[in-house]
């Protein structure tokens, strides 16, 4: 019987943070701790969960003390906001996964601020270098954790790390949201994943997507 | 977050500063409530667990149901199931906080890392193993040999404050004697006081 892990979502009253809330509630196999500070936002996400899960959802209004229970910490705050972020849960991070799941966009949707060499998620593991950062989640909508059935297919996610066993507990995470993991390489290739990304959502603003929209690699049957 | 890491290392060997301040990298700073089990019979154990705040105990479970309690750790004791976390076999036992509870948990790769960088690391595991070794013989001739009321005495003369903070039935479970017998035997030697 594998004992069951607790997920700390820091931001988890955004957009992508409630979002993956619910889908995790949903699955009920992980215990979840919510983190925000807008406390009536949070009342209402976990009345709202407890609804849809027997899964445990504790809510927190601190990140430290959230992260410091948690096995896998969730940073569902925006790009901007994770040196602050980082700099509370660093302590109590140590030797545990962290998810960056940011696109550092522009204010103008039509670059990323970080440089070619190096993205959000690699920024975060410098800031947390004894935390085991892996990058999930960027390459899928907060919509789509609703219908991760788009089009009739189930949507990719695609994960990068450097640590196996780190990813290979990821992908778990990911298939209990509702998505199919591809593991794409080590934690450089989020330089690719973060600018994927990009485009996608450049292409949903221009083509009135909705937001509900994904990625599906096409191959020959293995 | 790592003080009575710190003590205990200290006991058995002497860290030059930079050497403690080093040890913080390999610990993953674990915070549980009271009843949240760290390790479920039957999954893999990755951690040896060290108590920096609260209560846990260790128990398997027989054919039948019934809960046998192997160990307890209070501040400043370790607590793993050795054969799953040195070995890689699925845990016997179960590992669960009796107290809401403040851990530091040292995976098998973490150890073998900090050994290699802090040699004295392996000095200090080394006496610790030892002294473990030396209660588990004591204990296996205490509950071979002696009387529930004997146990109870050995246990307030070693042990008392795990009189105090455990439950009463898994205090008995971890004598191997049933509730009854434990109450009635607090009752003989609260009389004889």
């Amino acid at each position: 019987m594998t004992t069951t892990k607790t997920i700390a979502i820091v931001g988890a009253t955004g957009n992508m943070g409630s979002a993956i809330a619910k889908s995790l509630a949903k699955s009920g196999t992980y215990r979840l701790l919510l983190m925000a500070t807008e406390q009536d936002k949070l009342v209402t996400l976990k009345t709202e969960l407890a609804k849809s899960t027997k899964a445990e959802v504790f809510t927190i209004s601190c990140a430290r003390e959230a992260s410091w229970e948690a096995d896998i910490i969730i940073v569902a705050t925006p790009y901007e906001a994770e040196k602050e972020v980082a700099d509370k849960i660093r302590e109590v991070a140590t030797g545990k996964i962290v998810i960056s799941i940011s696109n550092p966009l522009n204010s103008s949707y039509n670059d990323l601020v970080t440089s070619s060499h190096t993205s959000a998620a690699e920024e975060l593991q410098k800031l947390l270098p004894y935390s085991k950062v892996i990058k999930t989640f960027n390459t899928t909508f907060a919509a789509d954790f609703i219908t991760p059935l788009i089009d009739g297919k189930t949507a990719d996610a695609f994960i990068a790390g450097n640590n196996g066993d780190a990813v290979e507990t990821v992908s778990e995470v990911v298939k209990a949201a509702g998505f199919n993991p591809i593991v794409a390489g080590d934690l450089s290739v989020s330089r690719t994943l973060e600018r994927m990304q990009l485009l996608l959502i450049q292409l949903a603003m221009k083509n009135n997507y909705n937001w509900l929209a994904g990625w599906k690699i096409l191959h020959n049957q293995v | 977050m790592y003080k009575q890491l710190t003590e205990n290392i200290r006991e058995r060997v002497n860290l030059s500063e930079k050497e403690e301040d080093s040890l913080k990298k390999y610990f993953m700073p674990k915070k549980i409530r009271k009843r949240q089990y760290i390790l479920n019979a039957g999954d893999k154990c990755n951690y040896l667990t060290f108590v920096e705040k609260g209560l846990l105990r260790s128990f398997s479970t027989d054919d039948n149901g019934h809960e046998h309690v192997m160990q307890f750790a209070l501040e400043g004791w370790w607590i793993s199931d050795m054969a799953s976390f040195l070995c890689g076999d699925d845990a016997i036992y179960n590992i669960e906080a009796l107290e809401d509870s403040e851990l530091l948990m040292l995976s098998l790769s973490s150890m073998d890392e900090m050994m290699e960088r802090i040699p004295k690391m392996e000095r200090y595991f080394r006496l610790l193993m030892q002294s473990n070794i030396i209660a588990l013989q004591r204990r296996i001739r205490v509950v071979q040999t002696m009387s529930a009321e004997q146990i109870y005495l050995k246990l307030m003369e070693v042990n008392p404050e795990i009189l105090n903070r455990a439950p009463q039935q898994h205090i008995a479970s971890y004598m191997g004697i049933t509730p009854e017998t434990l109450s009635r035997v607090r009752k003989q030697v609260s009389s004889k006081k």
